[in-house]
């Protein structure tokens, strides 16, 4: 049976909403008094295990579910091994630079050298500043990281923004876009290579609703 | 202070070390039945000669300093090591040569595998000074009947061509041709979408990224491509040689043809393959190999190239398929006779007798009784520690046995 591997938070709904449409039907986890981590579809086909975003490439690339939904914002700052085989459109936001606007920064270039980045996707971050041959100390935060230039901890931040709302709220600007991320279809590689359970069929029957 | 191995390496207590002993002696059983020669190289080697193919990035190679010799590094596969000695010091030899191995290997972590592996251990043969359709077809045929023997569950092979799937990307610019390598190896079909291509040549990377399943099924669709004289051949050797596999065994290997089954950086330049078994969502990479017929020429002190063939069984995942059957031995071997000298003064009588007891059949297992210990003691540990057979030994020499019925 194949397993799936779909994220708790923003992606889950269109996720089970996609797969609803492939005749495969786990919208059990969207039910709120729903206490179980894995389920079957009712035609028992195929089992969906429910797990944290940052979580689905690490059960796709151990083999433990053989496709799985996360955005490419988890695969770029992972890099786990995992086939990638569909943008699934859905789900965009963007990684972006963003500081206090009450700062003079417009640019990540004008960031001082040595100054701290507060981010919860340090290789990312990390990333966009070695480019820049900029040297900053990423500070690594897992949540409310606004509240890194708002307290003075940090310059700037590199977080996901998808309304940009929450930026305004808090006094921040965005000021440069490191890239768009949207949900992706990954696969187990050795179970896509010899086509286990006939998870081609799967694949592109999911291909094509896109 | 507490001692322990760093993280990435262990410790293998008996009953571990039993199981993999019974693993790698059936293993090496079937690879002397097929005429290999058991080969033993250096666990360290200069850097360069371990990195010498390309295949190995210094960085995953553990590496040590030497102040007479410069860099020398753990190895982290055997088939480098092997190709130079069996240019440098079997030259002349009579060919092919068939050479076998057990060794030990080391491999760097990187830093997204906290805690790791470091050491894993390995057998394998390398098939040197020998090319063809059936060289391949001995290595497929070796590495099933490996698996058979052991009687691992649900084995399968996945096997590529890295010479078929080069020519097959040479007709992408020589501009973006990495990065197509790149998408077809590691299975990006998001980022191959995205390459600025021609539609004609974006379809042909498609259609080399779905490049896989049944042989005959695949063959038949790369067939229907416009290909070179040289390209034909290769495909035709292809189809030779699935037909040898499927032909020659007794039983059906079950055989995958996948010619996106590339690595970024390899030595392979012909049949590429996997050994993998799956046990419910687990999966196992029971081994690999491929043909390298540019890696002799890197170690040959005349530059002389020659073709070579091999593969390496992973023992810790053939292990650990195998615990869910009953193969492995469950205990460590019990001894079969404890010799018990009934005073100080019947020890030379005891070593005596215990002596005699070994040498009186082969594989026998014999302690002694080391003193100190009352005899109710020793019963109760020779029931714990499985021993059948107690024999109490007399200053004179006279013995009263005591058997378990």
């Amino acid at each position: 049976m194949i397993t799936i591997a779909l994220p708790k938070g923003a992606l889950l709904k269109d996720s089970i909403d996609l797969f609803k449409k492939a005749g495969l039907d786990f919208s059990l986890f969207l039910d709120k008094s729903n206490r179980q981590l894995q389920i079957t579809d009712p035609t028992n086909t195929a089992q969906a295990l429910l797990v944290r975003a940052q979580d689905v490439p690490v059960y796709v690339e151990y083999g433990q579910a053989q496709i799985g939904i996360v955005g490419y914002d988890v695969l770029r700052e992972k890099k786990p091994k995992v086939a990638n085989l569909t943008d699934l459109k859905f789900g965009y936001c963007r990684m972006s630079v963003a500081v206090p606007k009450s700062s003079t920064y417009r640019r990540s270039q004008e960031l001082p050298p040595h100054g701290k980045v507060a981010s919860k996707f340090v290789n990312c971050a990390e990333e966009h500043f070695r480019q820049l041959d900029l040297p900053v100390e990423i500070v690594p935060l897992y949540g409310s990281v606004e509240l890194g230039p708002i307290t003075g901890m940090s310059e700037a931040i590199v977080d996901l923004v998808s309304t940009g709302k929450t930026l305004k709220e808090n006094g921040l600007i965005e000021i440069d876009v490191l890239y768009e991320s949207t949900a992706r279809l990954v696969a187990h590689p050795l179970s896509y290579r010899l086509n286990r359970d006939n998870l081609d069929d799967l694949v592109s029957k999911l291909n094509n609703l896109v | 202070m507490i001692y322990q191995p760093p993280a990435g390496a262990r410790d293998l207590l008996p009953l571990e070390v039993a199981q993999k002993a019974w693993i790698n002696d059936h293993i090496q059983q079937v690879f002397q039945k097929w005429g290999y020669q058991r080969i033993v190289t250096s666990t360290l080697e200069l850097l360069d000669t371990l990195t010498a193919g390309g295949a190995i990035d210094p960085a995953n190679v553990i590496q040590l300093r030497d102040n007479s010799q410069g860099t020398l590094g753990l190895r982290p596969e055997v088939t480098a090591s092997i190709a130079r000695a069996a240019v440098t010091r079997m030259a002349g030899n009579t060919y092919p040569q068939r050479l076998c191995y057990r060794a030990n290997i080391f491999r760097n972590l990187t830093q997204a595998h906290h805690g790791g592996q470091m050491e894993y251990y390995q057998a394998g043969v390398e098939l040197l000074f020998a090319g063809g359709v059936l060289a391949d077809a001995e290595m497929i045929l070796l590495l099933a009947d490996c698996l058979q023997e052991l009687g691992v569950p649900n084995w399968q092979i996945l096997m590529g061509q890295a010479e078929l799937t080069r020519s097959l990307l040479a007709i992408f610019p020589q501009e973006i041709l990495p990065q197509i390598h790149h998408c077809i190896a590691n299975l990006d079909r998001i980022t191959l979408e995205s390459l600025a291509l021609e539609p004609q040549l974006q379809q042909r990377a498609f259609f080399l990224f779905d490049l896989r399943g049944q042989p005959e099924t695949v063959l038949t669709k790369v067939a229907t491509l416009d290909l070179d004289v040289a390209t034909m051949n290769t495909v035709n050797n292809l189809k030779s040689l699935v037909d040898l596999i499927k032909r020659s065994s007794t039983h059906p290997i079950p055989l995958t043809l996948d010619l996106s089954l590339l690595q970024t950086f390899d030595y392979y330049t012909g049949m590429v393959f996997e050994a993998v078994s799956f046990e419910q969502n687990q999966s196992y990479l029971l081994g690999q190999g491929g043909r390298y017929d540019q890696l002799l020429g890197l170690y040959s002190p005349q530059n002389e190239t020659a073709p070579g063939i091999g593969f390496s069984l992973n023992i810790e995942d053939i292990h650990a398929s195998l615990a869910s059957t009953n193969k492995l031995p469950q205990q460590v071997k019990a001894s079969d006779w404890l010799v018990i000298p009934e005073t100080a003064a019947a020890a030379i009588a005891a070593f005596d007798y215990a002596d005699k007891l070994r040498n009186s059949q082969p594989g026998i297992r014999v302690e002694t009784e080391l003193g100190d210990r009352s005899p109710e003691e020793i019963r109760n540990y020779a029931k714990t520690c499985r021993i059948e057979n107690l024999v109490w030994v007399k200053p004179d020499g006279t013995v009263v046995k005591e058997q378990k019925t």
